[in-house]
């Protein structure tokens, strides 16, 4: 635990370091850059809200992707069932109607059904043709984004607008603001704790957990192999297809061409940063979702460009996770020479 | 002292495996030229660490090596090779496609102006290695149509192409049946009657004191003594390698079986391409019996457990326990009725990361209902944590808590766990495969204790072990393996050492 803090903060401040060479070589100011950075994402209730609200398309599909990866089972498909789950809440909203109390449960489960089907595919060619989930859930995010673009082009397209989008939902289902916080970071706090509990306190999250780590071991001890592995598929879809469907409840209130954007992988990459724990994708995506947001601003008061929101990240994913194993040996070595020391005398 | 100048000399060595397991324990230990000298202790007693650090295989934290009058520091193992010493491994490293010669000289090669390999003389120089030390070897046999023995002889000659002076071999018998050892032995004392030094890595007794001149006794990362062969014996070394005395005779009791628990009917496992793995197995465990399985690894143990466990189908053959036909069960049926304790706990008993508690349950939080909270869904953690503490108490595993992840424990402790979890599951029927294996000497005694505990509870025992005194210790009854052809259904009073082995070696009682 005190390893895992160590490592999150080294890494955070070597990367701030580089960031703040490659700020300086480009002959900008760092400090003033990192104090805009950080005063547009955590300083205030309005950055802090918008920084929470960004954070929940990274923070779903890196739940699903650290519950998948941790299980052993290789869910690459986030992005396809993010879009997918949008496509089907954006559907429920413009053909359902219902007082908000059932419909913005209603288009939440639908959204869920979305990457359900989506990671359905992939689970039942995998059990009844032995696919690889590994390629066709990568395959899968192709076809969905096609599939996506061609629906919002042609069946539930707005005929008033100029550009491929459907009209907007109905206004029942629109996720409530309160204050500047939007209800859509309910669902994500409800989403780490439900994970959280099923993969740390089921029988079956147990068996994942096993399954993760000694695929042998958990079938000679009994698991049920495949059903644990629908499971997973299944229950990790269902996270990024909710992530789609908060998006645009909460958002945009349509399915409007490029919603999916990178949340999806910046969520998968997230989730390996955290090394597939849940609470730790959890803080890693809202640490990530405020250098994005702070990054907005920062480009309003300095001249620095938002993109070195991107190299910052980047930097970020290289340190932490080649320092997390190096940490480890490095750890172990001093005590072990502390150790032969110890020994001698 | 009116010793000669020993060839070589480790003073001081310590060494320290991240992040704290003291293997090597301020050591000083001198090996002389010309002799046989056996390095014996129990596993972990640093043997093995001792030998790789000579051989510059790891690096110890502190101490000195002289080789011949002068200080050396081997970074890797050629390094080692080129100033004169090799070490052969337990597993054997070679190219099963390559013929003796080619394997022989591979890195070396002779080649001749035109930079090619000179085959005639390469071949020629490798006969003459095995004419100067009568190996009894065919240069142009590929690598693997010969046995386990003629392989570790090619690993030998391979070191002596390379012109060492030490070879270091580390547990060599270990792979041999019973009739194959008098030859290798007959062969380092050729090589020690040449003036080459073997250091001998073993952990049975009868051989190192048949084989040494002297023998250093290691325990725990220490030197306890070196003392010469010729003024010890087989008591007084276990004595010095456990620390106390030790039981060579078997504690179990004659007492007659009771109903067939197990029973396999024409049992055949064919691969797609015909290879027959196992051929029509016959057999029974009954209640209160232990049967032993001897075999040379590869003769149908492996397909016989993957049947039983329901990882393999078999192509055809029956399954019964207590006449309840499991040949189709899936495994978490069978697991009601067969507890089951693998070869290899990293890969098949349990999950290195975990905590020793999530180890302790599996299987359990199947069977067991306490194990399981609401409505089944949820884990009762608490009694998770209560019953691992049983198992811990019960087993008499050492650990620093239920919670510390299960690779930190030592091996024996790692084995107690995997054993009591299986032990605990109260069924019927307990297939253990290779259930001491890589343990040290006091932890053997506590299983066998356990094993021999639940023989007498009235369970029945298949035990598969590549290791013919453990076989002949527990076993009631013994069955032979060769070729996954059932050669031998003996039990135990009627039979010896060299009956099964000659079994195991070529199928058919009598050896040529």
């Amino acid at each position: 635990m005190r390893q895992k803090l160590l490592n999150a903060l080294i890494g955070i401040v070597v990367a701030l370091l580089l960031g703040a060479i490659l700020l300086l070589l480009q002959g900008y100011d760092p400090l003033a850059t990192y104090e805009a950075l950080f005063r547009y994402s955590l300083f205030g209730y309005y950055p802090f809200a918008t920084t929470l609200r960004n954070a929940v398309p990274l923070v779903l599909p890196g739940l699903s992707a650290a519950i998948a990866f941790a299980s052993g089972v290789v869910n690459l498909g986030q992005p396809g069932q993010l879009v997918m789950g949008a496509l089907f809440a954006t559907v429920g909203g413009l053909y359902l109607n219902l007082p908000p109390a059932l419909m913005i449960p209603a288009l939440a489960l639908l959204a869920m059904l979305g990457g359900v089907v989506w990671a359905g595919i992939a689970a039942l060619l995998r059990r009844f043709f032995e696919m690889s989930e590994f390629i066709v859930t990568l395959m899968l995010n192709m076809i969905a984004d096609f599939f996506t673009a061609w629906a919002i082009t042609e069946p539930f397209k707005d005929p008033a607008a100029f550009s491929p989008m459907t009209p907007q939902i109905s206004p029942n289902g629109w996720l409530p603001e309160w204050g500047e916080f939007n209800t859509m970071i309910l669902f994500m706090f409800a989403a780490v704790v439900i994970a959280w509990f099923i993969f740390h306190r089921w029988k079956a999250g147990y068996e994942w957990r096993i399954t993760g780590q000694n695929a042998l071991f958990a079938r000679l001890g009994g698991c049920e192999i495949n059903r644990n592995f629908m499971a997973v598929m299944l229950l990790t879809g269902a996270l990024a297809g909710l992530a789609g469907g908060l998006v645009v409840m909460g958002g945009p209130h349509r399915f409007i061409r490029g919603l999916g954007a990178n949340y999806a992988w910046d969520g998968v990459m997230i989730a390996i940063v955290a090394n597939n724990g849940l609470i730790a994708t959890f803080l890693y995506g809202l640490f990530f979702s405020a250098i994005q947001t702070g990054a907005l601003g920062m480009e309003l008061i300095t001249s620095v460009p938002n993109e070195i929101s991107q190299v910052l990240q980047a930097v970020l994913v290289l340190v932490i996770v080649a320092s997390r194993e190096y940490l480890n040996t490095f750890v172990q070595q001093l005590a072990a020479r502390r150790r032969a020391r110890e020994v001698r005398t | 002292m009116t010793n000669p100048s020993p060839l070589i000399e480790m003073r001081r060595i310590i060494k320290v495996y991240p992040p704290n397991v003291v293997a090597l324990d301020d050591v000083t230990v001198d090996f002389r030229r010309g002799e046989i000298h056996s390095i014996v202790g129990e596993n972990g007693a640093g043997k093995s660490t001792l030998m790789k650090v000579l051989y510059g295989l790891t690096h110890a934290n502190a101490g000195e090596i002289i080789y011949k009058g002068s200080a050396v520091h081997f970074r890797e193992p050629g390094e080692a090779i080129a100033a004169g010493i090799g070490m052969v491994h337990q597993e054997i490293v070679l190219i099963p496609e390559y013929t003796v010669w080619e394997n022989i000289v591979l890195g070396v090669e002779p080649v001749n102006w035109l930079g090619k390999i000179d085959r005639q003389r390469a071949r020629r120089l490798v006969q003459q290695k095995i004419d100067e030390f009568q190996f009894n070897l065919d240069p142009d046999e590929k690598v693997e149509n010969i046995s386990v023995a003629a392989r570790q002889k090619v690993e030998i000659l391979t070191l002596l192409y390379r012109n060492v002076e030490v070879l270091i071999l580390d547990e060599p018998t270990a792979v041999l049946t019973p009739q194959e050892i008098p030859q290798l032995f007959a062969e380092l004392n050729r090589l020690r009657a040449s003036g080459r030094t073997i250091l001998f890595i073993s952990h049975r007794l009868d051989e190192v004191l048949e084989l040494s001149d002297r023998i250093t006794v290691m325990r725990k990362g220490k030197k306890v003594d070196t003392v010469p062969a010729s003024s010890t014996n087989r008591q007084e070394l276990a004595r010095m390698m456990v620390g106390r005395d030790v039981l060579f005779t078997t504690r179990r009791k004659p007492k007659p079986p009771g109903e067939a628990v197990l029973r396999v009917e024409n049992l055949t496992v064919r691969e797609d391409h015909g290879r027959v793995r196992l051929d029509n197995l016959n057999f029974e465990v009954r209640a209160g019996e232990i049967v032993g399985v001897a075999g040379v690894e590869g003769n149908g143990q492996f397909e016989l457990v993957n049947t039983l466990m329901g990882i393999q189908k078999p192509t055809s053959g029956h399954i019964y326990i207590r006449d309840v036909d499991i040949t189709h069960f899936d495994i978490l049926q069978r697991r009601k009725f067969i507890s089951f304790v693998p070869q290899d706990r990293g890969k098949m008993g349990a999950s290195l990361s975990a905590p020793v508690w999530e180890d302790a349950i599996m299987t359990h939080h199947r069977l067991n209902p306490r194990l399981s909270g609401w409505k089944g869904l949820l884990l009762n953690t608490r009694y998770a944590q209560e019953f691992t503490r049983q198992l811990i108490d019960t087993f008499q595993v050492v650990l620093p808590s239920p919670r510390a992840p299960f690779r930190t424990l030592s091996g024996g402790n790692q084995q107690k766990v995997v054993v009591g979890r299986e032990l605990l599951l109260q069924s019927d029927f307990v297939l253990l495969d290779q259930p001491t294996r890589g343990l040290d000497v006091g932890s053997m005694e506590y299983i066998h204790d356990q094993i021999l505990r639940i023989r007498s509870e009235g369970r029945a025992v298949l035990m598969i072990s590549a290791d013919l005194e453990e076989i002949f210790l527990l076993s009631d009854r013994i069955l032979v393996l060769y070729r996954g052809r059932l050669v031998g259904n003996l039990p135990v009073e009627q039979t010896n050492p060299q009956e099964v082995g000659s079994l195991m070696l070529e199928g058919q009682p009598q050896s040529a």
